[in-house]
């Protein structure tokens, strides 16, 4: 007959691993934040007549971060507008992409491949520790950005954000409305 | 029996041999010098341009890292951003010592150079935006992580194309990370050394002046010439 104490050994068991699944899925998801993120912009509707790409929150705060350092964009809102469009357009023309303003998969795969960390890539360090860079090497324009356990998030430099954007707060990507990013940086 | 004797043609044979020893010994002394200036002049060329590259971080933090010796004709200057400027930034958050300095090089040429209009993106004409003809300024950005023997994470994308390619000469190889986006795109180079790891970054953009920007080959170039202070 098993015993009690046995069946507390395997549930314990069985949480630990559950836990640790958790935490590895939640590393993944944090790795693929970019290539995994939702569309964003004038992506057109879908079957139900619902715009596909997000037109607020926390993926549009990260291309108008993105886009203040390569295109000057001012001011990061978390709100998708026309300034927002076309300097999308604009990044998507210079870097060989079709210039819809449809900020898909090819957009997000090419934004993450121009931010680079600041930190040496054996260290994790705490805060904002990836930038991208733009515009000429003085007076250029940085984006920063946070790669966290569980999400990637923005970090937008005073000047750029606008409310309800605050400066040097970290926001993650996830699609849906604006939060602030919830796990440790 | 009559004996003859020509003092001046036995004087005279004895200097053309005197004249030609000597114009032998000079030929000999230029040939050697020649090769002697050749032999060393050959090294010229290399040193040369490493004295150039290394002289656009000079007096830098950048100065005492090991950096591109050899870089595109087309820079024309560098910026340096220190890790404690870096630091700074972010609020001493991070220590330094963790850090990599960032060496930013401006690329000549109207491809390559900033055309961001004054005006608010919303009024941009917009076939100057469908050409790529407003663009940010062009650069190669070089961040070298002293001490470091990991390379950053690889990128993922259907539209990536990442492979290791040799340097060019100095021997090494590097991760490449090409964004396939109809020939243009980033294009990042990542290696690592004994001293520490690298990456070279670059757009290679699409205007209406041509395609900005350094090639592949021409940032395994400069990977492959890297050098300590000069």
């Amino acid at each position: 007959m098993v015993s009690a104490r046995t069946w507390l050994q395997v549930g314990g068991g069985v949480v630990v691993a559950a836990l640790i699944t958790a935490a590895f899925l939640q590393g993944r998801v944090a790795e693929d934040a970019w290539t995994a993120n939702d569309p964003v912009g004038e992506c057109g509707t879908g079957t139900l007549g619902g715009d596909v790409g997000a037109t607020a929150g926390g993926g549009v705060l990260a291309v108008q971060n993105v886009l203040s350092a390569t295109h000057a964009l001012e001011p990061a809102t978390s709100t998708w507008d026309a300034n927002t469009a076309d300097a999308v357009r604009a990044f998507q023309a210079w870097t060989g992409l079709p210039a819809n303003g449809c900020v898909n998969t090819n957009t997000w795969v090419t934004m993450r491949a121009l931010v680079v960390p600041v930190c040496a890539p054996e260290y994790n360090c705490l805060g904002a520790d990836q930038l991208l860079r733009g515009g000429p090497a003085r007076g250029g324009r940085d984006a920063w950005f946070l790669d966290a356990d569980c999400d990637w998030a923005s970090w937008v430099q005073p000047g750029v954000a606008a409310s309800p954007v605050g400066s040097q707060t970290a926001y993650e990507f996830s699609g849906g409305e604006l939060a602030e990013l919830g796990c440790e940086g | 029996m009559a004996v003859i004797t020509d003092y001046t043609r036995a004087n005279r044979r004895n200097e053309w041999i005197l004249g030609g020893v000597v114009g032998v010994v000079v030929v000999l002394v230029v040939v050697f010098v020649t090769i002697l200036v050749t032999s060393g002049g050959g090294e010229a060329p290399a040193t040369e341009p490493d004295a150039d590259a290394r002289r656009l971080t000079a007096g830098t933090c950048a100065a005492k890292l090991r950096q591109p010796a050899w870089v595109p004709e087309t820079v024309m200057r560098a910026d340096v951003a220190c890790p404690e400027q870096i630091s700074r930034k972010l609020g001493d958050s991070a220590s330094p010592d963790r850090l990599g300095t960032w060496v930013v090089y401006d690329l000549h040429g109207p491809a390559n150079e900033e055309l961001l209009p004054g005006a608010a993106p919303g009024l941009w004409p917009d076939a100057e935006v469908a050409s790529g003809a407003i663009h940010p300024a062009t650069t190669i950005t070089y961040v070298a992580y002293p001490g470091s023997d990991s390379l950053t994470e690889e990128l993922g994308g259907d539209t990536l194309r990442i492979e290791w390619q040799d340097f060019p000469q100095g021997g090494g190889e590097a991760r490449v990370t090409q964004v396939e986006n109809n020939g243009y795109g980033p294009l990042r180079v990542e290696w690592t050394d004994e001293q520490g790891s690298y990456l070279l970054l670059t757009v290679r953009g699409r205007t209406p002046d041509g395609r900005s920007g350094a090639s592949a080959e021409e940032l395994l170039r400069m990977a492959g010439s890297l050098v300590g202070p000069g």
